[in-house]
């Protein structure tokens, strides 16, 4: 699997595909929490190659937003403003005014009003959004979402699709979900997990046109709709694949 | 501090372990909220630093145990801050014990409860009778009355006032904790450096 | 004076009094108490961070006052030496059991005093970035900052798997087995629960990157300031009566 540098890629599947433990393996949380795990493949990011799983945390070289995103808050700043300072903080780079470099990000990312509010009082929307200021503000090249649409309203879901779209160029996003119409709004390529299988890896417009059928004779509003025809692709042995071994390469 | 002592701290202190200890110093300030709403004549305010020595290990048990002790000192009870010696002392112990093995057995977990709250027992006293007096402010300073009123000293008024409590509520917590932690699943144990103390054949993994 | 400003002479004071308690005479520790609560609505330094906090104080002191006062008269009954001061019910009260009484209960207090006027009048968040800057271990300072929170929001968890377990049909107004077994039910889904939260929230702080921060660095002190004096001179006092009781002491 290759993602080229700037651009989005959704990772689709239905629960328990392995599109988190993909992240986790990108990210380094895989190796660091189960050190006995099994893998084989190359990972390259950037200029950084790696013949086993990385064994540290890549950060902030890959952010990674958790499913959670209240679990991703810290809990122990009274502020939203302060809770983004905590990551400056982390890496060891606060800047001499901070005001200069946190509110221009929470404005982008249309929170600036909630600078002084208590992050935990806030709604699953702006929480979202919080966590996503607390990862971006260290400016990581790559960064992972974990199903960063879910528990968010339609709005909420197309503030987000705006922000993504507005970062492609600069960083590499790869986002997971379940469902379509989240990642079909942003990303430029499309893999399909299935229990650990790569089903599909391609372009929007190419996975589109292989699921024309359905998209006519289905509304694209849930992964679990498309299930049975997803399971007649998966008989086809043309598609079939092995557990996570392939090279990925993300450049 | 020495280094190594920092260090051990540093490297037990990692990945889910913090969260985790900090929930078990709340637990430590809260526990009584469930006592007294099920009507149990327990304190339970070890709970935390019992579950941490025996999930994670002695150097966290000590720091949560203090940490505890420091809170609620700064929450309205002021006369625990001279009690952390004690507390640090609970939570090492406890946690030897657990990586000694003794947390797997029900009867070596009894037998460890009842060594932990006479040792307690023995460390609070020196700290009651020479700084408080054997008073403090609580209902068991009659008992150390009593004690005094028929010739013991102070200092063994005091500790015996203590083995009349500590060893059964050390025990009580201990087999708490030890069919709370049963039943754990050792791939979630294992996330906070506790699989080892708990681990046994026969143990779901 | 800020509320950091203000942490080095308040802790001096803390030491200097815990000096006086247990080295000054009774009398003057009563006193040093009485100064303590009148400070607490007099000297700025001293005034509770919140209205609960003040309240808490409140309550502390009519609640030592009622202790001590029983603990000196219990002391008197009991101790049974030197000369008989006075009698209540036909109970008489003796001169050794009250002075030791007195001596006990005004240590107490005193000490008690001193260290909740220190954590009322100090926000805790405060005081754990001050230990911060003088060498607390970062994760020493996080663990005790997310305590707050847990703290915050445990009783309302405890609460919810308590109804919880009790619509279910928990034992919890049983018997005294019962109301154990019950006690069973709400602490395994509390620690089970947490250890997951636990897992995830380590798992985001060293997203974070936390595993690698820096020390935090002291704040860059520009010349001596006047708290500083003060400082030095409260514990230049505690050091003085301290020095004075050891001598007093040898000498016999």
């Amino acid at each position: 699997m290759e993602i080229p540098g700037g651009t989005c890629c959704a990772i689709l599947g239905p629960t328990g595909a392995g599109k988190t433990s993909l992240l986790h393996c990108l990210s380094g949380i895989m190796r660091r929490h189960h050190p006995g795990a099994v893998s084989s493949g190359h990972l390259q990011i950037g200029e950084r190659s790696f013949d086993e799983l990385p064994a540290q945390i890549l950060f902030p070289t890959v952010g990674l937003t958790l499913q959670d995103p209240h679990v991703q808050i810290s809990s122990v700043r009274d502020t939203v403003f302060g809770e983004v300072l905590f990551t400056l903080e982390n890496t060891g780079t606060v800047p001499e005014n901070p005001t200069d470099v946190i509110l221009p990000l929470l404005r982008n990312l249309g929170i600036d009003l909630l600078a002084d509010r208590k992050p935990t009082s806030l709604s699953g929307g702006e929480t979202q959004r919080v966590a996503l200021a607390t990862i971006l503000i260290a400016q990581p090249p790559v960064l992972l979402l974990d199903e960063p649409a879910t528990a968010l309203d339609m709005a909420a879901q197309q503030k987000l699709r705006g922000i993504l779209r507005s970062m492609k160029g600069k960083t590499t996003i790869v986002v997971t979900d379940t469902q379509l119409d989240f990642a079909l709004g942003v990303c430029d390529q499309i893999v399909v997990l299935k229990e650990g299988a790569i089903l599909f890896d391609g372009r929007p417009a190419a996975f589109l046109r292989r699921m024309q059928d359905f998209a006519t004779a289905l509304p694209l509003e849930s992964w679990n709709h498309l299930k049975p025809e997803l399971d007649e692709m998966l008989d086809d042995p043309s598609t079939r694949g092995s557990r996570i071994t392939r090279a990925l390469a993300i450049t | 501090m020495s280094k190594s002592i920092r260090q051990r701290i540093a490297e037990e202190m990692t990945g889910a372990a913090l969260p985790f200890v900090a929930f078990c110093i709340a637990l430590n300030l809260t526990a009584g909220q469930i006592t007294a709403a099920l009507k149990i004549p327990l304190y339970l305010d070890s709970i935390g630093t019992i579950l941490v020595a025996v999930l994670i290990g002695p150097w966290s048990a000590v720091i949560c145990g203090s940490a505890a002790n420091l809170l609620a000192a700064a929450l309205g009870n002021p006369s625990m801050i001279f009690f952390i010696p004690v507390v640090a002392v609970i939570g090492a112990f406890t946690g030897f014990l657990a990586r000694l093995g003794w947390f797997r057995k029900w009867y070596l977990v009894a037998l460890g409860g009842l060594l932990q709250g006479i040792l307690a027992a023995a460390a609070s006293a020196p700290i009651s009778a020479y700084l408080f007096s054997g008073v403090m402010m609580a209902g068991t300073d009659f008992l150390v009355l009593y004690f005094r009123s028929v010739g013991n000293t102070l200092l063994n008024s005091v500790l015996y006032q203590g083995l009349t409590s500590d060893p059964a509520d050390k025990l009580v917590s201990y087999l708490i904790v030890f069919f709370l932690t049963k039943n754990l699943p050792l791939r979630l144990v294992s996330r906070l450096r506790g699989a080892s103390n708990l681990r046994t054949p026969d143990r779901p993994s | 004076m800020s509320a950091r400003q203000n942490l080095p002479p308040k802790l001096a004071f803390v030491a200097f009094l815990w000096v006086c308690a247990f080295t000054l005479p009774w009398t003057i520790q009563a006193f040093l108490c009485l100064l303590l609560v009148l400070g607490r609505f007099t000297i700025p330094a001293l005034r509770p961070g919140s209205s609960r906090a003040a309240r808490a104080f409140s309550r502390f002191i009519l609640y030592s006052i009622a202790v001590a006062t029983l603990v000196s008269l219990l002391n008197a009954v009991l101790i049974r030496e030197g000369a008989i001061v006075g009698n209540i019910f036909g109970i008489s009260l003796h001169q050794e059991g009250l002075l030791f009484g007195a001596r006990t209960a005004s240590r107490l207090l005193l000490l008690s005093f001193s260290i909740l006027l220190f954590f009322v009048s100090t926000p805790l968040p405060d005081f754990i970035q001050y230990l911060q800057e003088k060498g607390l271990p970062p994760y020493l300072a996080l663990l005790l900052l997310l305590t707050l929170h847990f703290l915050d929001q445990l009783p309302n968890r405890i609460h919810q798997i308590f109804l919880a377990q009790q619509a279910r049909g928990a034992p919890v107004d049983s018997g005294m087995i019962s109301r154990t077994k019950a006690l069973f039910s709400i602490l395994s889904p509390l620690v089970l629960s947490s250890i997951v939260e636990s897992i995830e929230r380590g798992t985001a702080l060293e997203l974070r990157g936390f595993l690698h921060r820096p020390q935090a660095s002291q704040p860059v002190e520009q010349g001596r300031s006047h708290t500083y004096w003060l400082t030095v001179l409260v514990l230049s006092l505690a050091i003085v009566i301290l020095s004075y009781s050891i001598v007093k002491w040898l000498i016999g």
